[in-house]
């Protein structure tokens, strides 16, 4: 292993994002307040009357995990993918640099913004609704492993992407419905029937419950099938990403 | 000019390399060896397979069959390992524009393992006139200046390898000087240079042996000296101003009389025969000479003749 190769590069991609920082950081934290704004502050209100629950910690784990996700898949792919447009894919591929320390010094960087995004938008959170945390352990697990998760498919996205259109083909079609079908503004037990069936095979429902468990003490479905989840895609994205990595597939000719 | 010793392990063994893309032939069964301290130029038409070659080595470019060692090491067993004493300056230019000159050498010594030496990276900066723009934004450097950068991250490692492929294509006089000083240096510190290049004053300034790539195929590896020799060819041609007879028993073999018999070619080596004496026998036996062309050949004309299938064998 070239410890010295990967920090180098985990690095890089730190420094990467923190030198456009308006971009990488402020800007999806302005997103995830207006969303509190919007959903939680002007709507809440009818919300609560609705369900009678405090609505605005209701959608804090659900917000936290949106910018914590989106940023950690963002990171990598962006990355990966404008390194391979601009050809400077070419000074990792000749370096002594294996599958796992690409994968890992690029993962390392893609969570490290999916969890200073999260993390802010928990900080803006606070000012609105206060500190929730039932269980720091089961928080801190479901942030970690959404932020590696994420962080790997941002990878293969990028890998498998040849032009801007299909880099962002991930988030927008597939991560941006899922999450937001996906139990952050509402939760499915309230969902009428067939939506409450189909929403069981959104797997973010569980990864958002699990985190709401984590930070609230109560979810719609047990916090264990989240982790399960986490840690099955966790162990299948880390396998096909190493496996494209160490072919070389899309990356050399 | 310091040469590998005979017993000196190659510093790349290449056989029988072939990549295959979909319906082209990129490398047909290429091998090669080079020895350690040795500028090696690799010569060869647009699409010949030259960057190919080099990529397949670096590991841009997975290769379809064939053995690559490098420093004795065979890269399918493991890929990594010789790297580490191996750098590449690649064809295209590119940068990273979120980091400034001196911070790209700074990722670049991390990727190879090497510790932070901020001597190592003044050094390289100044010998690619670049000291001024150490803490320039990549981003703003000029085209020329960005080709400086690349050649500077290719060898801030201190490679024991090192490929430039067509470093000074589209460059001005100056780097092509400073590079040329550079590679120099770089083989009296006993490193190795693979280059391909376009400029075939450039192999002749800077190169030990010569290899001329065509289609794939390697067809020629000739020392330098050799092949300047043939570079001392001088073709005389001489046209008469109407169809000769038979020539002079003395210039049998030493001249062609083409098939109309209004012409002939003789061709000077080192000297001989020389084109007065030729003149001399010619105008002795009435011979109607009208027109003399004398013409020196070439780099580019004995690299012309074996690409057209008339050269010596690899």
């Amino acid at each position: 292993m070239n410890v010295s190769g990967l920090r180098t590069l985990f690095v890089k991609e730190v420094r990467r994002f923190l030198r456009v920082p308006g971009q990488t950081v402020l800007s999806p934290l302005i997103s995830t307040t207006l969303y509190f704004v919007v959903f939680g502050v002007s709507l809440g209100g009818r919300m609560e009357e609705a369900t009678g629950q405090r609505y605005l910690p209701f959608i804090v784990p659900g917000l936290v995990f949106l910018g914590l996700a989106n940023n950690a898949f963002l990171n990598t792919s962006s990355s990966l993918f404008i390194m391979k447009i601009q050809g400077t894919i070419v000074d990792l591929l000749v370096a002594p640099l294996g599958p796992a320390e690409i994968l890992l010094g690029f993962v390392g960087g893609g969570m490290v913004r999916g969890l200073v995004v999260g993390l802010l938008t928990w900080g803006v959170a606070l000012v609105f609704s206060g500190l929730q945390l039932a269980h720091p352990l089961v928080t801190l697990g479901f942030l970690v492993g959404t932020a590696y998760v994420f962080s790997v498919l941002g990878l293969v996205a990028a890998v498998w992407a040849e032009k801007f259109e299909q880099i962002n083909f991930f988030p927008t079609f597939v991560m941006l419905p899922l999450t937001f079908l996906g139990g952050v503004f509402y939760s499915i037990s309230r969902l009428p029937e067939p939506w409450r069936t189909i929403s069981h095979f959104n797997p973010m429902v569980y990864m958002v419950e699990g985190l709401r468990y984590g930070m609230l003490g109560t979810a719609a479905l047990p916090p264990g099938i989240g982790a399960l989840m986490l840690t099955l895609l966790a162990i299948a994205s880390t396998a096909v990403t190493y496996m494209l990595l160490a072919s070389g597939y899309k990356l050399k000719q | 000019m310091p040469r590998a010793p005979v017993s000196a392990p190659p510093v790349l063994e290449v056989e029988q390399l072939v990549k295959r893309y979909r319906d082209v032939t990129a490398l047909a069964g290429v091998s090669l060896t080079i020895g350690t301290g040795e500028i090696f130029a690799l010569l060869g038409p647009n699409g010949a397979g030259k960057t190919t070659l080099i990529g397949a080595v670096c590991g841009l470019v997975k290769k379809t069959s064939g053995t690559i060692r490098v420093f004795g090491v065979d890269l399918d067993l493991d890929p990594l390992r010789p790297r580490y004493d191996v750098g590449l300056v690649p064809q295209e230019v590119n940068f990273d524009p979120f980091f400034t000159v001196t911070e790209s050498l700074r990722i670049q010594l991390g990727y190879y393992a090497r510790p932070p030496d901020e001597a190592r990276i003044r050094e390289v900066l100044e010998a690619l006139s670049l000291g001024e723009k150490a803490n320039a934004q990549t981003r703003t450097l000029s085209g020329g200046m960005k080709r400086r950068l690349l050649i500077a991250k290719a060898l801030v490692h201190r490679p024991k390898l090192v490929f430039l492929d067509e470093p000074t294509a589209g460059v001005d006089v100056e780097l092509r000087r400073d590079l040329w000083t550079y590679v120099r240096r770089l083989r009296s510190e006993g490193t190795t240079v693979i280059l391909t290049t376009h400029y075939l004053e450039e192999a002749e300034e800077l190169a030990d042996r010569v290899g001329v790539i065509d289609s794939g195929r390697l067809l020629l590896v000739e020392d330098k000296v050799a092949l300047l020799r043939r570079m001392g060819e001088k073709r005389v041609r001489i046209t008469f101003s109407a169809p000769v007879g038979p020539l002079p028993p003395e210039l049998d073999g030493k001249a062609e009389l083409a098939q109309d018999r209004r012409s002939l070619v003789v061709t000077e080596r080192n000297g001989r025969p020389s084109a007065g004496e030729v003149l001399q026998q010619l105008y002795r036996g009435g011979f109607p000479v009208a027109e003399v062309d004398t013409r020196a050949s070439r780099l580019e004309d004995v690299l012309i003749e074996i690409l057209r299938g008339g050269g010596g064998a690899a």
